[in-house]
């Protein structure tokens, strides 16, 4: 257990090189996979998506806590079985049709990514048709869609109607953020859910899955 | 650099020193004390009853003689600080008989408002001295009150400290305190353990307290600001070259004696002069034209090589509101962009010096921060600018991950404890809190969280003795 408890400490750090040494001594000396995954970095991330809310930790550290995380899921993913693998859930991702921001919606992708979901990150400049597809190719949970200006904000608006004209919208829960939009944006174009920022945003995600 | 405030000229600095030499020459000062009369005397001045007179040539020589920076230390040497030439000090508010609520009641402030202050300056990252009298304890005897405030600041705060400069006898002991802080008199005659606030009484007087002060402190090598503070239209004339003028006349008067008194005496040449509000005859000091006589007595003061001292965290508004943020910001920020060294009232007061908020303490002392923070030189080297760095990340990348960003992200910014950046949203669910609300919850923290200053249980069993003998009497 004090090898987790070491992880853990040192995910915290944000120190990647460490955190993936360490892992594979856990390993080594006979820890399951599932266990490292869930109990050491699930969990470290878990307390970095609290210290970020509360002030404590700053950006640039949360997301190399994520990176160092991400580099240690990449050593545990052969061991894991399927079902393991699979994470919390999968999130189709991506900035709105018309709105070239990409820095927000990544540091969502990889708060979600460290919270234990898979990322579908569709990038830039998403057509509806494409969000669409994504969702049908990878059996998606979630949708997250991104917008950071007053002029793409309606794109969001579109893309949930187009959805619905899919007949998705019963299968899968929308997330929306972005400077501009609040709860009640969010309400009155029917997503789901409105995250402020990236902890919260994966903090909402794992509530939705549950 | 290109500033929009007005620089004085040579011709103009100069036409000011003239008027002040020909106001000191022919019209002269009070001083009502005996023995700077006395002193004047002996060193040749001509002394007409209480008026003395200076020549020229005897200011100047005073003014050779007067450091161009010293260092104050503190109980914690960690806490020493310079004063003088590209130094300066952030110091708390003084002199303040109230205390205004959170509620925006004003009430008579007491000793454990003062104990409050000395804490919360002792928690400070961004006040660098203790005051003195930040309240005036209306729980306490007038006549000994300045051994209780000396004491707080020994015990409660290690950071350097300002004297208790009331009445000579005052002033002569906390120079007795100070010497049993530093374990004898011997070990404070030569450094500055304390600056001591003496004020003219304008137009062109020293009362008796403040001239016997001066006098025990200059002494005892203590540093001592002469500040002068005339209400422009009231006091002093309308006009603010008027107002430079009278006010450098008192303070190059008080100045000379300080340095009669002992040569190399460290003192700090000050003014908050402002504008009488012409309607209802009060002191403004949220107007605009005491951030003008900042700028002319930083102005005055580095033409002379001396340590300045003015500005703060100056208003008229009686409530840590907006009227409160602008004004002394402004006050603040033209105090410490002008080269003041000292500036007193950093943090806390409101309405005219008449009250100390809590909550304005804070803010202030934010204001103070933001302020220190952006005189902090930036590099302009190869290796800060990194434009290997910024070739590598490229067109469209993000810097958020960059290893320099993480190594960085705590030092390089300003991180703010107090002003609100959130979004719409977030300020909603945190209670939509204005900043004095937010300030208001962080005084009970720090006040809450606080821890005294470790100090030898000798010295302080010793100052505690030395305050009880002196109000047996």
């Amino acid at each position: 257990m004090s090898d987790l408890k070491t992880i853990t400490e040192t995910l915290l750090t944000g120190d990647g090189e460490k955190v993936a040494e360490l892992t594979q001594a856990a390993l080594d000396a006979g820890v399951s996979a599932k266990d490292i995954l869930d109990q050491a970095l699930i969990a470290g991330m878990d307390i970095v998506g609290a210290r970020m809310e509360s002030g404590e930790m700053f950006i640039p550290e949360v997301l190399m806590s994520a990176q160092a995380m991400g580099g240690a899921v990449e050593i545990l993913k052969p061991l894991l079985s399927e079902e393991d693998s699979a994470g919390v859930g999968k999130v189709v991702l991506g900035t709105v049709k018309g709105d070239l921001h990409d820095i927000g919606k990544n540091l969502v992708s990889m708060m979600l990514e460290s919270a234990g979901f898979e990322v579908i990150n569709m990038g830039v400049d998403v057509d509806p048709d494409a969000f669409i597809k994504a969702i049908k190719d990878n059996d998606a949970d979630i949708l997250a869609l991104s917008a950071l200006l007053t002029t793409t904000m309606p794109m969001m608006a579109q893309t949930i109607k187009s959805v619905e004209e899919s007949g998705l919208r019963d299968k899968i829960k929308i997330l929306v953020g972005g400077a501009p939009v609040n709860q009640s944006y969010a309400d009155e174009i029917g997503a789901d859910g409105y995250a402020p920022d990236a902890g919260s945003a994966s903090k909402l995600a794992k509530s939705l899955m549950a | 650099m290109y500033d929009r405030m007005q620089e004085l000229g040579t011709e103009q600095i100069t036409r000011i020193h003239d008027a002040s030499m020909d106001i000191l020459k022919n019209t002269g000062v009070i001083f009502n004390e005996d023995e700077a009369l006395e002193i004047f005397k002996k060193n040749g001045f001509r002394v007409d009853g209480k008026i003395v007179f200076f020549e020229e040539k005897d200011v100047e020589q005073a003014l050779k003689t007067v450091p161009k920076r010293f260092r104050v230390y503190a109980r914690n040497p960690e806490n020493n600080v310079d004063i003088g030439e590209d130094d300066f000090v952030f110091v708390p508010g003084y002199g303040a008989p109230y205390v205004i609520t959170p509620q925006g009641d004003q009430r008579e402030a007491t000793m454990e408002d003062y104990d409050n202050f000395c804490k919360l300056v002792h928690t400070s990252k961004h006040i660098n001295m203790n005051g003195w009298m930040m309240v005036e304890p209306s729980d306490m005897p007038h006549e000994t009150v300045h051994l209780d405030l000396n004491l707080s600041n020994i015990l409660l705060c290690d950071k350097a400290f300002m004297g208790s400069p009331v009445s000579r006898k005052a002033a002569v002991e906390g120079l007795e305190m100070a010497a049993i802080a530093w374990g004898g008199k011997e070990n404070i005659m030569d450094k500055a353990v304390s600056v001591s606030l003496i004020n003219s009484l304008s137009p062109l007087q020293f009362s008796d307290e403040m001239a016997g002060s001066l006098i025990e402190l200059a002494r005892h090598g203590q540093a001592c600001v002469i500040a002068s503070l005339i209400m422009a239209g009231a006091s002093g004339p309308v006009t603010m070259d008027g107002v430079a003028t009278l006010q450098n006349a008192e303070i190059l008067a008080g100045i000379t004696l300080s340095q009669l008194v002992r040569q190399g005496a460290p003192v700090i040449y000050g003014s908050t002069s402002s504008a009488m509000d012409m309607r209802t005859g009060a002191l403004s000091i949220g107007a605009p034209e005491l951030s003008m006589n900042v700028s002319f007595t930083a102005q005055m003061a580095r033409f002379y090589n001396l340590p300045s001292r003015s500005g703060g965290g100056l208003t008229d508004s009686l409530f840590p509101d907006a009227q409160a943020g602008i004004e002394s910001a402004l006050a603040l920020s033209t105090a410490a962009r002008n080269g003041i060294n000292f500036i007193l009232h950093s943090c806390g007061i409101l309405g005219s010096y008449i009250a100390m908020s809590y909550e304005k303490f804070l803010l202030d002392e934010e204001t103070c921060g933001l302020i220190r923070h952006m005189f902090r030189p930036t590099a302009v080297s190869d290796d800060s600018i990194d434009v290997e760095m910024i070739k590598t990340v490229g067109i469209g990348g993000q810097y958020l991950t960059h290893p320099k960003t993480f190594k960085l992200c705590r030092t390089e910014l300003y991180s703010t404890d107090l002003m609100s950046r959130m979004n719409y949203d977030a300020w909603t669910k945190a209670g939509k809190k204005r900043i004095d609300q937010v300030a208001e919850d962080k005084v009970s923290q720090r006040l809450a969280t606080y821890e005294r200053p470790d100090i030898d249980p000798g010295i302080e069993k010793a100052l505690t003795a030395y305050v009880a003998a002196k109000k047996k009497g």
